[in-house]
This record gives C-alpha cells, sequence and structure tokens, in this order.
C-alpha cells in the first residue's frame, strides 16, 4: 500500500512540477533578468551598437535627481492619479449601487457603463484632440455656447485636464464594474433586513453597503492607482507631453529619454527611481491580495 | 433583489437614481456617437458650423471611411495588431494554463501556492517603464526589433501573470470529486487536466484570452518604441499618423472608431467573469 501512495506521489510531484515549471522559467528570464539588467544599466554608459562603454557609478542617477524635468513630470503624475483615482471611485461606486438597488434595466446599463473600459487609450486621445482643439472641437464649442472659454490644448493646465477628463472617461467603468460584482455578492437578506430597519436610501448605503464592499473598493483603488502611475498612450496620443514638456507625465518623458534620445543609462536609472516609487502602492496592493487569494 | 430596496423607495430617489443612470448613459456615448458622426462628413463639413444631424444638415459621406480602409499602412497595422494579439494569446494560454492548474491543485515545498502565484502577479503590476530599456536592449540584440516575434515576447511576459492568476482561482472552483472519480477510473493526471478540468474551466479560459487580447490590442508604450514599420501596430500607427498628418476630425474619427471596435464588441459577449478576471480573483463576479 505504501508503495503505490509513494509511487503515486511521485507521479504527482512529477506532474505538478512540469506543470509549473515552463511559467517559472519564462518569468525568471524575462522579468527577473531586465530589472536586474536595468539596475545595472543605471550605473554604465551604455551606447547602441557599440555596448557598454563604461561604468558611472551614481552619475546617471545624479544627472536625474538634479533635472527639473524629472521632478516635474513625477509631479504631475502624482497631480494626475490623485484627482483622477477619487473622482473614478466615486463615480464608480454611486452608479453601480444605483443599478444594485434594482434600476430597471441592469442587464442594458451594465455592457454600455463598461464598454469605454476595452477602448484603445491612443485612440481616445487621438480623438479627443478633436473634442478639446480650439478649432471646432465638440467641448470648445459647447463651452463657448455657454460664455466660458478654456485654453485646453495650448496650455499645461488645460492639456492635463483634458487628459483627465478622458481619463475618467475610460477608466470609471472600472470602478463600476469591480463595485458592481463588490454590491452583488451581498446577499439580498440583508439589504432586505437594513431596508426594514434604516430610515433611508442613504443610511444603507453608509452603513451597509460601503462598510461591505469596502474590501473590493479597495482592491479596485489600488489597482487604479497602479494603472494610473503607468499613465502613457493617453495623454501622449493627446498632447504629445506638449506644449513643450508641461504635459509628460512620467511614463512619456522616460520613454522620450530612452528611445527618442537613446540615453539609455539615465532611462534606466528613471526607471529604477520610478520602481521604488512606485513599490510602495504595490507593497500595500499585495497585502491586501493575500489576504484576499487563497 | 428585485426587489425591496427599489420598491421601497419614494419616488424622488427614483427619479434621482434614474437621472444619474442616464447622465452616465449621455457621458459613455457622447465620444462615439461624436466619432461616428464625424466620420461621415466630408473635411470641409468637419469645420462647417451647424452641420450636426446626418441627410438634413450635411451629406453623409463614406470617403474617409475608403481613404483609411485602403491606406496600405493602416491595413497593415490592423493585421499586424490581430496577429501579434492572437498569437500572445494562444502563447500565453498554452504555458500559463497548465501552471495555473498545478498552483490551484498542489502545494509545494518551499513556497505557498499562494506566494507563487502572487510572485507571477508582481510582474503584471510593475510599471512597464521600468523594464522598457532592457527590452529594447534586448530585441535590438536578438535581431528582433520590428518584428511580430518581438512584440509577441514581450506581450507574453506581461499577460502571463493574468492567466495564472486567473485560471487558478477558475479551476478551484472545479470540483474535487469530479477529479476523484475519474482518478479512481483509472485516469491518468494529465488526463484529469486536460479532459475533465480544462473543459469545465472554458468560460474562465474565454474571459482570460479576451482580456489578454485586449490589452495587447490597445497596448502603446513597447508598441510604439520597438516597432516602426513592418510590425506597427494599430496603438503605433495613430501616435505616427498623429504626428506626421497631423489631425483631420473625419479620419481621426474612422481611425478611432476602427482602433476600438474590436475589443469593444467583444466585450459585449464576455460579461461573465469580468469583473474577477479585471481584479486578479480579488472579487467574485
Amino acid at each position: 500500500m505504501a508503495v503505490i501512495a509513494s509511487a503515486q506521489s511521485k507521479a504527482e510531484r512529477g506532474f505538478k512540477y512540469a506543470l509549473l515549471a515552463p511559467a517559472v522559467i519564462w518569468v525568471i528570464g524575462l522579468t527577473f533578468f531586465p530589472i536586474v539588467a536595468a539596475v545595472h544599466f543605471s550605473f554604465v554608459n551604455y551606447v547602441l551598437g557599440e555596448g557598454i562603454t563604461g561604468f558611472v557609478g551614481f552619475d546617471n542617477y545624479v544627472r536625474v535627481l538634479t533635472d527639473g524635468g524629472f521632478w516635474y513630470s513625477i509631479f504631475i503624475t502624482l497631480v494626475y492619479v490623485l484627482v483622477t483615482v477619487p473622482i473614478e471611485v466615486c463615480a464608480g461606486f454611486v452608479l453601480a449601487w444605483i443599478i444594485t438597488i434594482g434600476l430597471p434595466g441592469k442587464s442594458f446599463f451594465r455592457p454600455i457603463l463598461t464598454a469605454p473600459l476595452f477602448t484603445m487609450e491612443v485612440a481616445i486621445g487621438y480623438l479627443g484632440v478633436t473634442l478639446f482643439t480650439d478649432q471646432g472641437g465638440l467641448v470648445t464649442t459647447l463651452l463657448a455656447a455657454v460664455g466660458i472659454h478654456i485654453e485646453w490644448l495650448s496650455t499645461g493646465a488645460g492639456g492635463l485636464a483634458a487628459a483627465m477628463i478622458l481619463d475618467m472617461w475610460i477608466w470609471t467603468p472600472f470602478v463600476f464594474l469591480m463595485s458592481l460584482a463588490g454590491l452583488s455578492a451581498i446577499p439580498n437578506d440583508i439589504y432586505d433586513a437594513a431596508m426594514l430597519e434604516a430610515s433611508s436610501h442613504w443610511e444603507v448605503f453608509r452603513h451597509v453597503a460601503l462598510p461591505l464592499a469596502w474590501p473590493v473598493l479597495t482592491i479596485a483603488i489600488l489597482l487604479r492607482i497602479i494603472e494610473g502611475m503607468k499613465s502613457f498612450g493617453l495623454p501622449y496620443a493627446l498632447t504629445s507631453g506638449g506644449p513643450g514638456t508641461s504635459t509628460q507625465l512620467f511614463s512619456i518623458m522616460a520613454d522620450l529619454t530612452t528611445i527618442q534620445f537613446t540615453d539609455f543609462g539615465r532611462g534606466s536609472a528613471m526607471g529604477v527611481l520610478y520602481l521604488i516609487l512606485v513599490s510602495v502602492v504595490i507593497t500595500i496592493f499585495f497585502k491586501q491580495m493575500r489576504k484576499r487569494i487563497e | 433583489m428585485e426587489n425591496l430596496l427599489w420598491r421601497n423607495s419614494k419616488w424622488g430617489s427614483k427619479l434621482v437614481a434614474m437621472a444619474i443612470a442616464c447622465v452616465a448613459l449621455v457621458w459613455v456615448a457622447i465620444p462615439f456617437l461624436w466619432a461616428f458622426n464625424n466620420s461621415i462628413k466630408t473635411e470641409a463639413d468637419t469645420f462647417r458650423q451647424g452641420a450636426v444631424i446626418p441627410f438634413l444638415q450635411f451629406t453623409p459621406s463614406l470617403d474617409a471611411w475608403k481613404f483609411v480602409l485602403s491606406d496600405p499602412q493602416a491595413l497593415n497595422c490592423l493585421f499586424s495588431s490581430a496577429l501579434v494579439g492572437v498569437g500572445t494569446t494562444l502563447f500565453v494560454l498554452i504555458l500559463g494554463t497548465p501552471a495555473a492548474y498545478s498552483l490551484a491543485r498542489f502545494e509545494f515545498k518551499r513556497m505557498k501556492s499562494r506566494d507563487i502565484t502572487l510572485w507571477f502577479l508582481s510582474q503584471r503590476v510593475l510599471p512597464p517603464v521600468v523594464v522598457l530599456t532592457p527590452f529594447y536592449i534586448l530585441l535590438a540584440e536578438l535581431g528582433l526589433i520590428d518584428t511580430w516575434l518581438g512584440l509577441i515576447l514581450l506581450y507574453s511576459t506581461f499577460n502571463l501573470a493574468f492567466c495564472v492568476v486567473i485560471m487558478r482561482d477558475i479551476f478551484r472552483d472545479v470540483s474535487k470529486e469530479v477529479e476523484e472519480a475519474a482518478r479512481i477510473e483509472g485516469a491518468s493526471l494529465w488526463q484529469i487536466f486536460w479532459m475533465i478540468a480544462v473543459p469545465l474551466s472554458l468560460d474562465g479560459l474565454i474571459v482570460t484570452a479576451f482580456i489578454v487580447f485586449a490589452f495587447c490590442w490597445n497596448e502603446a508604450l513597447f508598441a510604439s518604441a520597438v516597432t516602426s514599420q513592418h510590425a506597427a501596430t494599430m496603438p503605433a500607427f495613430i501616435l505616427a499618423s498623429r504626428s506626421t498628418r497631423g489631425v483631420d476630425f473625419n479620419q481621426a474619427a474612422v481611425n478611432t472608431l476602427v482602433a476600438i471596435a474590436p475589443p469593444v464588441i467583444m466585450s459585449f459577449f464576455v460579461q461573465r467573469y469580468l469583473a474577477r478576471g479585471l481584479s486578479f480573483g480579488a472579487v467574485k463576479g
């Protein structure tokens, strides 16, 4: 009996490792190696075609940290995230609540309200030019009709604001979808009981729905912050980083440094510094995920 | 839920709820409608004030559609996008699904399978710009700049986590009793995985495939960094035509509609498990 059992567990061991190994090897090769390489490149001078031409110590870091453009791009990326994420979270959650409490036509609203989530950011940014340009853009024209004149794409602040509005268009549906799942997971009896006790919808919302859906909302918020810190395609297609460098979010600036100016050493140093900054959020995210998945 | 909350509501709160839902609907619809309306205008009409309602105020024209869809570069990019998207999706599923099953069913000596799963997830939450340099140099050294293979390699790396994490979660829902029964009947471990667990998890595979495909289709940073002509995908095409040709309203509209259509249309058919997939299994539903 013991012999059979051990033969079986031996087969099982071979099987489980055989299934897992290819994916693990792939990730080690193509994720951990590049991160190590990024750290390495940040300490050297790399010329395309010639390879590494010398060790430069912390020079790349010094050049990045003393560059006002770097700090500016970090600053506007943080502003971008801190403005868009709270609005997206509130709007998405409220919408999900309205659908959950039984608004007629749930199966009609859900797919339509989630559609923007799957649109191509670059395409929406490109379309956004025709919405926000001062030469006949839809938003500009409509606002002008009621006497409001905003210079959207010809100023840094206006460009950022336009990008944030489109960001909300794309990403509010993400929070909506998550919240809807979170709220639907709460058993009906709880809502019914709460409704009998509470005097208003607001109380049910505030004291039942929000606390019970909070763990799900936490994950949604953290994922939004992480994705927001990666923002690239939408603002880049909308403003090309301009006027000047005024709307160069971090990813845009790092992309230009690396690819356009082929300054790989500096690009790597920027990446490493950014990773350190983002790792704070990622660590919190992993703590939450550890609780959520078994 | 049908639904004490709603039935007991006052008329006022019902109206507010409906109003908010309608505003949301309009908000979502405006860019789509604006793009569609512009796409059937001639260039002159896009600048003319008061050309809003088709047939009444302007004569619809398919010129912009014809122009974009007969542009060999645009067609080439559409083809690249489709090929890279499908190629990556298949590769990720082949590599990730077995790993997901292994992590769902078995424990490992040194690490808990949950922690291995989170380890997979770490590469998905990493800002891609951090590894832009090493990947660019890696592809340059391998001669894979501006190739489909290079993009598939990159995208597979970023998306493997989706497959491993989502499918592990789905496999855990497959009942162990069914698998146990098959084992007593003499099925091998491989047969149990391939002929029982995988067919029972088809919904999850479809959602995973959709999410991975949509990500590849929409990805812009690497697409614009490592491609130029041959393997350029739609995001790279749009960024390039934005900077070289500027913005013609009607062509921008057609480009946008063509570029966003595939994943958006697919999303209408893949509603189940969507929240679960996008939250890496942290949200059930």
